[in-house]
């Protein structure tokens, strides 16, 4: 009764809250309506700008649309701007509208300004509506033969608006020849917006409007040198797309293109280190390729030197690159060390990139480096750096004593979490290493106390059971151990049961009363139903047979191999191909996140 | 790219400019930028938010955090996210330089001239420039008087400016530029960026440097800069003026010169790592007696040619639990903010190159810690991690690079030419 009494109020309430925001919206809207159509210059102007704050905050200003057009004819370049702007953004809701804007653009692209030239055809294009297409293509044909070069470029990426809407008129008009025609055009800019459009009329069609050709890869080498660097990037992509014919021609793209590795802007860099990597199938020269392998490395080095954001870009590509090529920067391990400021994220990757590049000759000062970093307080930096330490090694052998070295300091220190994280890689590393480093173990146990956590736990209590002979009073500590058996977690009570087994199948007098004790209070008090079972299958297994017990209980196990954390060849090579592109950053290839292939920005 | 916000800190947007088609929008406006939002808000601190977050609907979300705004460029298909990036970044120094400061303040301020530059940097999705140069040409820059003077007179001054777009075959340098004196001068700035152990020893020792100049010449001058060991400088980034062919062939920098300030030139030279090549000599020390902690940070000029070294700063956080801080120095200042952490920031004006034994001291009690005492593991690990260091060197070049010539070719005036080297500190740390 209450609640139904509380929503119908509640209910109302919402219904008033939205007349009175409607009234307030309305007001301002009718104010703004007077001031667009007032007698001043100066109130008209400052109304549109109003105009335009509200729409960018998210508000309807739809209703304006008449009002606002009748200050389209306007020399003040600002408020043409705005008005524009107000057009594209409400010309799809209202098409049969923006046709009484048409003669203002059409007006405004023959202009004497080049600037208001281009702003017209610019903004027709992003109109993209179907009413407005028959008044642009004569503007259009005229803007992309321009006298002025910001024009064309601008008519230019027009073409493959036009052609988003509708391909047949794109076509039939000429104007994708026209694009093709101004590849050979004698201003940069107008080359490289030609090369962007043309790439994305292919992206939207089945890929075959524009293939380039041996004589127009060589203007676009001439022009990549000298236009900006949007362009070089737009360039660069086209000439990766493209298969050289010969091994000469591709060997002279690559010289010709390694100047652009010495560039500002990281885009262009990794750009261009995509095209190297890419060249490579048809380059054979070994004397050539180790040219470019060591003019890849310096402008990398560099990457690392810029803001947060693309140090972390750079890391995940050189992660890639490093997967390929495990000895590319084997030299250059101190432009990955961390920085205390460094974002948790940039230092991540560091990390990672620096286990890659450890080989025996550089694993003492990565070592080193590890070991700070493992003292520092941030918790997941500190795990990161402990697990770091632990996989190298596990990969090198020659580096296994120093790491396992640095791993025992660590643990004498006695800080919490990073004896957890120590304990858990130790028991790895002895996995890999049987009977090599039985001396750490005592170490262990006289840190018995300040193993905590279930990981770390399960690994000494496996210790206990495999190197109990190594142990100075192994009986007791496993006796403490058993006697809290249900108070652990479930991998740590496997793991103890396996030990208790272990310790009496190696001494059979002293571990019988232990034995009998864990397996009773497992199978009886137990609420777990895996270490129940476990319990009895190791009870039944002693009673029936204890030699058979021996040879499953004390078998010699396989070393842990070197485990590989590269991706799988088939998803590395995908990535690579786009190095420096979203998915290498993210790793996953394309088709796993973007949205729909075919959804073309207009 | 289909979409560019400005966001505030806690992930409102601000500013939204798209390149997409209707659906598109949407999904951004309503569906994206709520959940990034929810992202930054989910991660401890904002700084630590990954620059690039796969969003929601097969969106990549690509952003960067400078001051208190963010700048959130959205993508939904294959691109260069470097691309991206260095766009933003770029959109960051455009609006820098048109409306000053940026803050959520003047971006609403100044959202006109956003909105326009924003237009002329991306085109249907396709960055097309970020140089403010070219951008000054295209939208005006607002001024005050500007401003003032149309309120009040009703009359604007915008059309009267008419937008240049220059198309010679040096697009940098316009025709007929005339000086009433010519001048030209060359700045070399190196920064250190270094990582010092404990004990002094250099871990990591690296100097980036730039040649910035400033040309007031008339005509259409060549230059030819020539550096005494062009070859230790490892990843050279010429400004678009320079020729290359030259470079690869003589080392000798040959340009057409912009007018007005510009970048020449941007490079690196890895260091070795033997203490004795470093500007000034830091060591650090942290120990415990009892509840009392101490810090202490040694700092001793090196070798840079008799300069004395200025501006020195020594920042070290203390821990959150510090508490009880005292400092001593016998030079320079030196101040603790009780921000969180707390920080003490040691200032010396100026250190002479035969001075020694410049010695900070700091002494702090940590919260909780009391309890601790009796030999009980601490729970985390806790105490000084870093220092940082700052200074600068003016009439020194850490990279030992210096000017041999510089010549004017092709005009037969002779300019006033100077050349000035500076060093300073980049991300120089010292670890306890």
């Amino acid at each position: 009764m209450m609640n139904a009494a509380i929503q119908t109020s509640l209910a109302q309430l919402q219904i008033l809250k939205a007349k009175a925001l409607a009234v307030l919206r309305k007001g301002e809207n009718y104010e703004l309506k007077t001031e667009l159509n007032s007698e001043y210059k100066e109130r008209r102007k400052e109304a549109v700008r109003r105009v335009i704050a509200n729409m960018t905050v998210g508000k309807d200003v739809s209703g304006l649309f008449t009002d606002v057009l009748k200050n389209m004819h306007t020399d003040d370049l600002e408020s043409k701007k705005l008005i524009y702007l107000y057009l594209i953004n409400y010309a799809k809701t209202k098409p049969d509208l923006v046709i009484l804007a048409i003669n203002t653009f059409v007006k405004d692209a023959e202009d004497g300004n080049p600037l208001i030239r281009a702003l017209a055809i610019r903004t027709m294009g992003c109109l993209h509506v179907q009413e407005v297409l028959d008044y642009l293509c004569d503007p259009l044909r005229r803007c992309l033969a321009d006298a002025n070069p910001y024009v064309r470029k601008t008519a230019v990426m027009c073409v493959a608006k036009v052609y988003d809407l509708n391909r047949a008129v794109a076509e039939e008009n000429g104007f994708v020849d026209a694009v093709r025609a101004a590849l050979a055009d004698s201003n940069m800019m107008v080359v490289a917006n030609a090369v962007s459009a043309l790439a994305e009329i292919n992206a939207m069609g089945r890929g075959d409007v524009w293939r380039l050709d041996a004589a127009t890869a060589g203007k676009l080498l001439t022009a990549v040198n000298e236009c900006v660097e949007w362009g070089q990037i737009a360039i660069l992509e086209a000439l990766i797309d493209y298969v050289p014919g010969d091994e000469k021609e591709a060997e002279s793209i690559c010289e010709r293109v390694l100047p652009r590795l010495q560039h500002a802007n990281g885009g262009v860099v990794l750009t261009t280190v995509r095209l190297l990597l890419k060249y490579e199938a048809h380059v054979r020269r070994a004397d050539l390729l180790a040219q470019f392998e060591k003019k890849m490395v310096p402008p990398l080095i560099t990457l690392l030197a810029s803001e947060p954001e693309i140090q972390y870009v750079a890391l995940r590509n050189i992660n890639l690159i490093l997967q390929r090529r495990p000895r590319l920067l084997g030299k250059e391990i101190r432009a990955f060390f961390c920085k205390y400021n460094d974002p948790i994220y940039v230092k991540f990757e560091k990390i990672d990139v620096l286990v890659r590049i450890c080989s025996e000759r550089n694993a003492e000062p990565l070592l080193n480096e590890l070991k700070e970093y493992a003292k520092e307080v941030d918790v997941d930096f500190v795990r990161c750096a402990v697990a770091a330490i632990g996989r190298l090694a596990i990969r090198h052998e020659a580096a296994a004593d120093k790491a396992v070295a640095v791993l025992v300091e660590l643990l004498q220190m006695k800080v919490d979490y990073a004896v957890q994280a120590v304990v858990a890689v130790l028991g790895e590393v002895l996995r890999r290493y049987p009977r090599r480093f039985e001396g750490v173990v005592a170490t262990l146990c006289e840190h018995a106390d300040y193993i905590r956590e279930p990981e770390a736990r399960a690994v000494y209590a496996w210790a206990l059971g495999e190197y109990s002979e190594h142990i100075d009073g192994a009986l007791g500590l496993l006796s403490a151990a058993a006697e809290s058996l249900l108070e652990e977690d479930a991998r740590v009570q496997l793991a103890l049961l396996s030990a208790v087994v272990k310790f009496f199948l190696k001494q059979p007098q002293r571990g019988q009363q232990l034995v009998v004790r864990a397996l009773q209070c497992a199978t009886e008090k137990c609420a777990n139903p895996d270490v129940r079972d476990r319990a009895y299958i190791y009870w039944r297994l002693l009673s029936a047979d204890p030699t058979a017990a021996r040879t499953v209980a004390l078998s010699e196990k396989p070393p842990v191999c070197p485990e590989s954390t590269n991706l799988p060849d088939a998803l590395l090579a995908e990535l690579a191909a786009e190095l420096g592109c979203v998915s290498s950053v993210l790793q996953k290839p394309a088709r796993h996140f973007v949205y729909a292939h075919s959804e073309k920005p207009g | 790219m289909d979409s560019l916000f400005i966001l505030n800190a806690s992930g409102a947007a601000l500013l939204e400019k798209h390149w997409c088609d209707d659906r598109a929008i949407r999904r951004a406006s309503l569906v994206v930028v709520p959940a990034f939002a929810r992202y930054l808000a989910s991660v401890e601190a904002a700084a630590d938010a990954e620059p690039m977050w796969s969003g929601p609907q097969g969106t990549v979300c690509i952003h960067i955090q400078r001051q208190e705004l963010i700048y959130l460029g959205i993508v939904s298909r294959e691109v260069p996210p470097l691309e991206v990036l260095e766009l933003l970044e770029g959109v960051v120094q455009a609006l820098g330089e048109y409306v000053g400061r940026l803050s959520e303040l003047t971006i609403k301020e100044n959202f006109v001239t956003v909105y326009q530059l924003l237009s002329e940097m991306v085109d249907s999705g396709a960055m097309v420039t970020t140089d403010t140069a070219v951008l000054r040409g295209l939208v005006p820059v607002p001024n005050l008087v500007n401003r003032v003077l149309e309120n009040v007179s009703g009359i604007g001054i915008g059309p009267e400016r008419r937008p240049n777009v220059n198309t010679s075959a040096t697009p940098w340098r316009a025709q007929g530029i005339r000086h009433s004196t010519n001048e030209f001068y060359v700045d070399i700035a190196e920064r250190i960026d270094a990582i010092i152990a404990a004990s002094g020893a250099v871990v990591a020792y690296d100097v980036n440097g730039e040649i910035s100049c400033k040309s007031r010449l008339t005509g259409m001058p060549e230059l030819v800069l020539t550096l005494n060991r062009p070859e230790i400088m490892d990843d050279v980034v010429f400004h678009p003026c320079v020729r290359r062919r030259a470079w690869d062939a003589e080392r000798t920098i040959g340009f057409v010169p912009p007018d007005g300030p510009f970048k020449l030139a941007s490079f690196h030279v890895a260091m070795e790592t033997s203490p004795r090549s470093l500007p000034l000599h830091v060591r650090a020390q942290a120990s415990r007696s009892g509840g009392t902690h101490t810090v202490e940070i040694a700092v001793d000029p090196g070798q840079c040619h008799g300069r004395p070294i200025e501006k020195l700063g020594v920042r070290v956080p203390l821990p959150l639990q510090a508490y009880n801080i005292g400092v001593q120095c016998k030079t320079g200042a030196h101040k603790v903010t009780n921000a969180r952490p707390p920080q003490v920031e040691w200032t010396v004006k100026s250190v002479r190159p035969g001075d020694r034994g410049l010695r900070l001291s700091i002494q702090y009690h940590m919260h909780g810690e009391a309890a601790a005492a009796g030999g009980a593991p601490p729970a985390e690990q806790q105490g000084v991690a870093a220092a940082f260091v700052d200074f600068e060197i003016a009439g020194y070049s850490a990279a030992s690079i210096k000017v041999d010539a510089l010549r004017l070719l092709r005009e037969s005036y002779k300019p006033f030419k100077g050349v000035r080297y500076v060093t300073k500190a980049g991300s120089f740390q010292v670890r306890f």
